[in-house]
């Protein structure tokens, strides 16, 4: 009778399995066309308004670039130099000094020459930690720079105090740490001045990996793939994640999340939805579905686009234990999000959204890791119970590894096509090899990390927000 | 069974992974090759145009030579992308030159291939392509084809009837307007941009008959783009048709009338005007915006105003107010409020102030 009932425990799973991974080959071969149109539909759209063309045009939108920085005393100066230096016509820089305890603000007063303005009477719409002091630069060089001292209340918090200091019709929300390329706000106010039947709520573009690089001045010289496995296997990670993924999410309207390091937002709608969520990790991805479900609300047709373009530049976890930090904090950001917006799952009022693309988050962006983590430990109960044909699974592995296999190596075959970065042959062949290597030596650690997170989550165990030890750029790697 | 049906899928697999790795292949080697293609038509371009615009003395430009040295390096009909690069290298040279010898290098345009591409693409089905043949209509300044313009001016493709908007001003300047209320679709900011851009460009004359014949027009893109060409004219006597909108219900149209009104100092009965209609302004940040901006132009703080303001406005409101008058010698004015806030909170507990 026992055995009767594990027999048919293991056919269900078999089968939950099977239907499970059928559905995801599906998805992603679906994701790959829509991916492939939209990366084509770009580059044609891009012919018809080109960067410099906005360079010289007047009307254009004006941009505030947020960069919260939290004890980043090493490299906060290079970094405001850097994005100070990036090309755009009507341009601010906010640097939220959000209550380091190190020099960080002593360097900026120092190096930028500021000078504490009056700021008796500030208007804050969206409510945020106290702020001490508004610094302005004495230079007329810095003259857009504004250095905001504030008590510490974390990244959203300090974005939300940029966000009500902004005067801008457009916030780009990025990390003090990262790197941007320099005609990056060019290329990301394009959705903005090309759009017409649609509202652009939010514009995000692809993030790369810059470890091992030749940085200089706070700009790329000489991109280079990682030389550690481990960040070249996220190189490929995040070039299959923004081509694949979140082009094809753009291609049907269905972005959700803008990635927090590198998204450019409506200042409006910002301040309409009271800006970022101060309790929750998963802050970029929560704020797009609040603004997704607002627009929704107040019957305004919107748009969530991502470019396919890398225009913002970071550091990769180098070791497997910040990896895992990494992964546990995405993972809990994720289950307290979804948990936030339940109300969504299913839900008609919200038309696609509700109907698709929650739910496809729901099943297999949260509950991938754990049908991975069950399908695991089927395989161990059921290979010791004897239940398993090792013969057919061996080949189904293969077949799976295959699938995966040829989902990157597409992915990167679009990169190479369509863009110039890893050009030469040693580069694609590394960027391969790493990508048949990710099964093995990557993919474990990260289930690791998100189931981590998700137990956490679920015995409500406290947890820092876990940021990683960054190695830092240096001009000579 | 499962397993051979398996045996052949993983065959299949790898079939499909070798496609791909020939693709990927065959496509790092065609761009290396393409890039040398496009470097000698280049070279090629630069010798020609080069060698016309600045002739040898004793050497007669050989028109029949230059159209087959273009020939031997490809650019003949059946290879549109060689084509389509050598017209984008004339448009960047053409807006780079100016005064005689950019006549000398339209002359050469004409006289070299291609012949006709340009308006060959305004046939496609294709949108980009068509979209392209427009530009380049109106980058190379082939004003013989405005009729075919005309007719694309309401094209399902907002590419396609942006380009042929942008071209109509080229070609026909400010009478191009006498269109704007007969429009049908959507225009996009960049379109505006770039259409009082070419107006400014082109015909930096207003000429107020057309422009006020295009008041007529009643979508909200053609009110942006009028109150944008007035701005960017700085046509003061128009200056109350943006005043109009500043309490638009529309967001985007009020957006643009504060940021337009924002270039101009207004007289004492437009700025009252603006006062009035301040109060009915939705939106908080915008009239916080137009808050700044008449604080700007105010010769001398309007103390009715800005009072009213700090008694009845929201919470934000009163602060910006409270900031303008303390910052304009009016503390008194400020603690009074504030006093009078005190006491009003604690008025249950009679505390006197």
């Amino acid at each position: 009778m026992e055995f009767d009932f594990s027999y048919y425990i293991f056919w269900t799973l078999n089968y939950f399995f099977l239907f499970y991974g059928l559905l995801l080959i599906a998805l992603y071969f679906f994701a790959i066309i829509l991916s492939s149109k939209s990366v084509a539909t770009n580059k044609r759209k891009a012919r018809f308004l080109q960067v410099n063309d906005i360079v010289s045009a007047t009307d254009i939108p004006s941009i505030t670039l947020i960069a919260p920085a939290y004890n980043e005393g090493q490299t906060i100066v290079e970094n405001v130099k850097s994005l100070l230096a990036l090309q755009y016509p009507f341009y601010e820089l906010i640097v939220v000094n959000d209550g380091s305890t190190d020099n960080s603000l002593s360097l900026l007063i120092e190096k930028y020459d500021l000078e504490p303005f009056d700021s008796t009477f500030i208007t804050q719409p969206i409510p945020t930690a106290t702020v001490n002091k508004i610094y302005k630069s004495r230079k007329l060089q810095y003259k857009q720079l504004t250095v905001i001292d504030k008590n510490n209340g974390g990244k959203s918090d300090a974005n939300n105090t940029g966000i009500n200091f902004a005067s801008t019709e457009l916030v780009l929300c990025t990390d003090a740490d990262c790197i941007i390329e320099q005609d990056s706000l060019l290329k990301m106010v394009r959705p903005y001045l090309e759009e017409a039947e649609q509202e652009v709520i939010a514009c995000g573009a692809a993030i790369g990996i810059i470890n091992d690089s030749i940085i200089k001045n706070g700009v790329v010289q000489e991109l280079k793939l990682p030389k550690r496995l481990i960040p070249m296997i996220q190189v490929v990670e995040y070039i299959r994640a923004f081509l694949l993924g979140r082009m094809a999410w753009s291609e049907i309207n269905g972005v959700m999340l803008v990635s927090g390091a590198f998204g450019l937002y409506a200042r409006n709608r910002l301040i309409e939805v009271n800006g970022f969520n101060v309790h929750t990790v998963g802050e970029d991805l929560e704020l797009g579905i609040r603004l997704r479900k607002h627009m929704e609300e107040i019957k305004v047709p919107y748009k969530m686009v991502y470019l396919p373009e890398t225009l913002c530049w970071t550091e990769a976890p180098n070791s497997i234990d910040i990896l895992v930090k990494q992964r546990d904090r995405w993972a809990r950001g994720l289950w307290e999000t979804m948990a936030l917006h339940k109300n969504l799952f299913f839900n008609k009022k919200y038309k696609d959204m509700g109907i698709f693309y929650y739910p496809y988050w729901m099943f297999f962006e949260l509950g991938a890791p754990i049908v991975e983590f069950i399908g695991l430990l089927s395989l161990i109960i059921f290979g010791l119970m004897g239940l398993i044909n090792w013969n057919v699974a061996v080949l189904l592995f293969i077949c799976v590894y295959l699938l995966g296999c040829i989902f990157s190596t597409i992915a990167i075959f679009i990169y190479v096509k369509n863009f110039k970065h890893y050009d030469s042959g040693k580069e694609v062949v590394e960027l391969l090899l790493a990508a048949y290597l990710e099964p093995f030596v990557y993919h474990p650690v990260l289930v690791y990390g998100q189931i981590q997170g998700y137990y956490k989550k679920i015995f409500s165990l406290k947890s820092s927000w876990g940021n990683m030890k960054r190695k830092g750029f240096s001009s000579n790697p | 069974m499962e397993e051979i049906i398996l045996k052949i899928i993983i065959k299949s697999l790898l079939v499909i992974m070798l496609i791909i790795y020939g693709s990927i292949a065959f496509t790092m080697n065609y761009r290396r090759w393409r890039k040398r293609r496009l470097n000698l038509i280049e070279e090629t371009f630069a010798n020609v145009t080069s060698f016309y615009l600045y002739p040898d003395p004793n050497i007669e430009p050989d028109l029949i030579k230059i159209q087959r040295t273009f020939r031997k390096i490809g650019i003949v009909p059946s290879k549109p992308r060689n084509v389509q690069y050598l017209i984008d290298l004339m448009i960047r040279t053409q807006r780079s030159i100016l005064g005689e010898n950019y006549l000398k290098l339209k002359t050469l345009f004409t006289q070299i291939p291609p012949y006709g591409a340009s308006a060959n693409k305004l046939g496609s089905k294709r949108w980009y392509i068509k979209a392209r043949g427009i530009r380049e209509i109106y980058e190379m300044n082939q004003s013989q084809y405005v009729k075919e313009l005309i007719g694309l001016r309401n094209h399902n493709n907002i590419y396609v009837r942006r380009e042929a908007q942008i071209g109509l001003i080229v070609f026909l300047g400010w009478k191009s307007l006498r269109f704007l209320p007969y429009l049908k679709r959507q225009m996009t900011l960049w379109q505006q941009i770039k259409i009082v851009e070419k107006l400014n460009d082109l015909y930096p004359e207003p000429d107020l008959f057309y422009l006020r014949k295009a008041y007529q027009s009643e979508k909200p893109y053609a009110n942006e783009l009028i109150m944008r060409i007035i701005r960017k004219f700085n046509i003061i006597e128009d200056v109350r048709y943006i005043i109009n909108f500043l309490d638009n219900p529309n967001f985007d149209t009020r957006e643009s009338a504060i940021y337009c009104i924002s270039s101009f100092f207004l007289n004492e009965a437009d700025l009252s005007e603006i006062k009035k209609k301040f109060y009915n302004i939705s939106n908080i940040e915008q009239q916080l915006q137009l808050l700044k901006y008449i604080h700007k132009i105010s010769n001398e703080i309007d103390l009715v105003f800005f009072k009213d303001l700090l008694y009845n406005g929201t919470d934000i409101i009163k602060l910006s107010t409270a900031d303008i008058l303390w910052n304009n010698g009016y503390k008194e004015e400020v603690q009074e409020y504030y006093y009078h806030q005190y006491a009003k909170q604690n008025d249950g507990e009679m505390v006197s102030v």
